[in-house]
């Protein structure tokens, strides 16, 4: 049976980068770029869920550290011409001016600055606990926010930057996701990811069972960080273009919706809700244009495609309370007998 | 059961949704004598207004000249809902999708700079309408405005401030947050310690952040300064809220603004005391400024009964601009169109007379206005420096 269950998975493995391979050749530009962005916003969405699903702390604060992410990675790899009209205002600090770093390097520095950002904030954040524990790190974030906003010779302020190498290909964006989904299934399978359920469950009890609750919640929080900061860099590298109003807390909501729709706790299900709300919010585009049904043509109606999309979000939360997945995983087993069972049905 | 049924329908919903979509793009493609300008806008979001008033010109625009060397135009409109990525993906839909010919947008110029590399790549001419930043168009030769820059409006205001009011040293309030105060608030310190010849001109600079209610500390120190005159460019509701306290906290000297200023908001908010506040703009409907002023005033209070604002005409501009394009170009090529588009100059637009530099920037007269009884009143028209 296990041997079975990994053939399988190897096949899905070949299966996934064929169709990959597949994507890349036939995309345009239009449907590649949605690809890209359901690969970044599931490496983001994994990395809220480890703090918010896993180790059931409640954080507000991932925008902030794709901030710091996106931010270092630009300021590494913009080239010193296109730092000098960026920063017209005023001069760029000296020693950035002429550093000009391959992509991957910058985009290990961005997620490693983005997780020591994570580790100091967390050391005194951490003590708190549920909605406090949401507002201090939504406080957090707003600041980081604020310090880019004023640190006109560091980040070009409110300007933002433009002109950032567009690095971010198929290859890039999938690659971290899929490194991403593997990391995190190979660290809740481990000691640490038990030790974290384990917090979730009940922190006393885990406690008594010898955990050490504040480093393993420390430890979350600056992997969280260090994966958020990478897939903020790669959104700005998708984008050519960042500045600090983009990392509002709207944008933490926007990943908080897919870890809540895909099942606070689960891998497959953040995986399914990235990809589910960023087609959609694409697909239904149509219903902001006018609509020819043949007898008579209905006026687009602008915002109405966030009315369906949200009522869409409300009826699957209502029918799935615990999100599509809930803390389940995906297998072939489970996949094996859900299919036997609908087999059993059949003929009935 | 209930469930199953339940979901059966929301699929059906979805795959409603997906079959329309589909019929709609076969009938297009049924009539290809329709050439297509994309607009991409916030329609959604906190920047809804903005869009709005830019799509109305647009839209004004289309209906009073809806054709183009004897091809139908149609406009094809997305929301980019006030955000970075969503103006991505608009543009790029605009680009691949729908295969426009050129594309207007957007409002608020973050949006604009994250269609940029990507109408860059693909060679689709692109018009902002009121997107004042720099950045925008520096090092793309596919972006273009019909709306001056900051610095412009920075140096008329400057200009304004010292030649008019007789000010020689000045104070600065500026929305850190605010890419657009911060360009403004920067090129008017240049230009006024260029005109007075002073390096101190300049007497402070106190900065606040958006959505902030309070704005006594930042004055009460400005007010130690004694300067002549304060240049506080900004949202309309900080800075009524701003002049409305410095007025309570005793200051009586004249407090200058940017073209932001020009909403009814500003009015509501601040009552009596925004009396006697400067600002520059880009419009005035009270001295049509070119034949097609008068002709767009007239249409425009036809169609929606109100006065339109400047954004409206500037959308408005955009749209004539790509068409004369278009026209000098004599095809739809989109880098023939492109270079057309550079090459306008004197071109009697609605919200004045746009010829465009060579980073694509229009270079156009601005207006001054003031706060009297409770409405905006024309003071002057100050020309470009060419």
């Amino acid at each position: 049976m296990k041997r079975k269950n990994s053939v399988l998975s190897f096949a899905g493995v070949v299966f996934c980068l064929l169709l990959l391979l597949l994507f890349n050749k036939t995309f345009d530009s239009y449907k590649m770029r949605i690809f890209n962005l359901c690969a970044i916003y599931i490496t983001l969405g994994l990395s809220l869920n480890l703090v918010n699903g896993f180790t059931g702390l409640f954080s507000l604060g991932h925008a902030g550290f794709m901030a710091v992410g996106a931010y270092t990675c630009a300021l590494l790899t913009l080239s010193p011409a296109n730092k000098e009209m960026n920063f017209f205002l005023q001069p760029i600090l000296p020693f950035l001016a002429n550093t000009e770093w391959p992509f991957f390097p910058a985009l290990l520095v961005s997620g490693l600055c983005a997780a020591i950002i994570g580790f100091l904030i967390a050391a005194p954040v951490l003590r708190l606990k549920d909605d406090y524990l949401a507002i201090a790190t939504l406080g957090f974030s707003e600041i980081i926010r604020v310090i880019f906003t004023n640190t006109q010779r560091l980040t070009n302020g409110a300007l933002g930057l433009k002109g950032l190498p567009n690095y971010t290909n198929v290859w890039w964006s999938w690659g971290v996701a899929a490194l991403t989904i593997v990391f995190m299934i190979r660290l809740m399978r481990g000691s640490y990811g038990k030790a974290l359920k384990s917090i979730r469950e009940d922190e006393i009890a885990a406690e008594a069972m010898g955990i050490d609750v504040f480093r393993h919640k420390v430890i979350s929080f600056t992997i969280s960080s260090f994966f958020a900061g990478i897939g903020g860099a790669l959104l700005g590298h998708l984008l050519g273009t960042i500045d600090p109003l983009m990392f509002r807390f709207l944008l933490t909501f926007n990943i908080l919706l897919i870890v809540v729709l895909g099942g606070i706790g689960s891998i497959t299900g953040t995986v399914i809700a990235a990809i589910v709300v960023t087609v959609l919010m694409e697909v239904l585009r149509v219903l902001d244009s006018s609509i020819d049904f043949g007898l008579f043509v209905m006026k687009g109606i602008p915002g109405l495609r966030m009315v369906i999309f949200s009522a869409l979000l409300m009826a699957v939360i209502l029918f799935y309370q615990r999100g599509l997945m809930g803390t389940n995983e995906f297998s072939w087993d489970s996949l094996g007998k859900r299919l036997r069972r609908i087999k059993k049905r059949g003929p009935k | 059961m209930k469930k199953t049924c339940t979901l059966l329908a929301c699929g059906l919903l979805i795959l409603a949704v997906f079959i329309t979509g589909c019929s709609k793009d076969e009938g297009k493609e049924a009539e290809p004598e329709v050439i297509k300008i994309g607009v991409f806008e916030p329609m959604t979001g906190a920047n809804a207004a903005g869009g709005a008033m830019e799509i109305e010109g647009v839209e004004l625009a289309n209906k009073l000249y809806p054709e183009v060397l004897g091809k139908k135009v149609e406009l094809v409109i997305v929301d980019n809902k006030s955000d970075k990525v969503e103006a991505a993906n608009a543009a790029t839909r605009l680009v691949d999708k729908d295969k426009v010919t050129a594309i207007i947008g957007s409002w608020g110029s973050s949006f604009s700079m994250a269609a940029g590399p990507i109408v860059q790549n693909s060679q689709v001419p692109t018009v902002g309408a009121s997107c004042t930043n720099p950045l925008v168009t520096k090092g793309n030769e596919y972006y273009f405005r019909v709306c001056f820059i900051d610095p412009f409006q920075g140096t008329v205001m400057a200009n304004y401030a010292y030649n008019e009011l007789g000010a020689r040293k000045t104070a600065i309030v500026q929305e850190i947050s605010n890419d657009y105060s911060v360009g403004l608030a920067k090129f008017y310190t240049d230009a006024f310690k260029a005109l007075t010849g002073d390096e101190k001109a300049i007497l402070g600079v106190a900065n606040y952040n958006t959505g902030d209610q309070d704005f006594t500390a930042q004055l009460t120190n400005l007010k130690q300064l004694n300067p002549d005159v304060i240049f506080a460019p900004g949202n309309y509701t900080e800075s009524a809220l701003l002049v409305k306290q410095a007025r309570e906290l005793g200051i009586t000297i004249p407090i200058l603004g940017g073209d932001t200023w020009e909403a009814p908001e500003f009015l509501d908010i601040g009552k009596a005391a925004v009396e006697g506040s400067v600002f520059s703009t880009f419009f005035t409907t009270e001295v049509p400024i070119t034949q097609e002023s008068e002709k767009f005033l007239e249409e425009y209070r036809k169609a929606y009964g109100k006065e339109p604002a400047s954004v409206t005409a500037l959308g408005y501009d955009a749209y004539l601009v790509i068409l004369d394009a278009i026209k000098r170009a004599g095809s739809f090529d989109r880098v023939a169109i492109r270079d057309a588009i550079a090459e306008t100059s004197d071109f009697p637009g609605a919200a004045g007379i746009i010829s465009l530099d060579e980073n694509g920037d229009a270079v156009k007269s601005a207006v001054i206005k003031q706060v009297k009884d409770g409405g905006f009143v024309y003071l002057t028209t100050v020309e470009p420096i060419k």
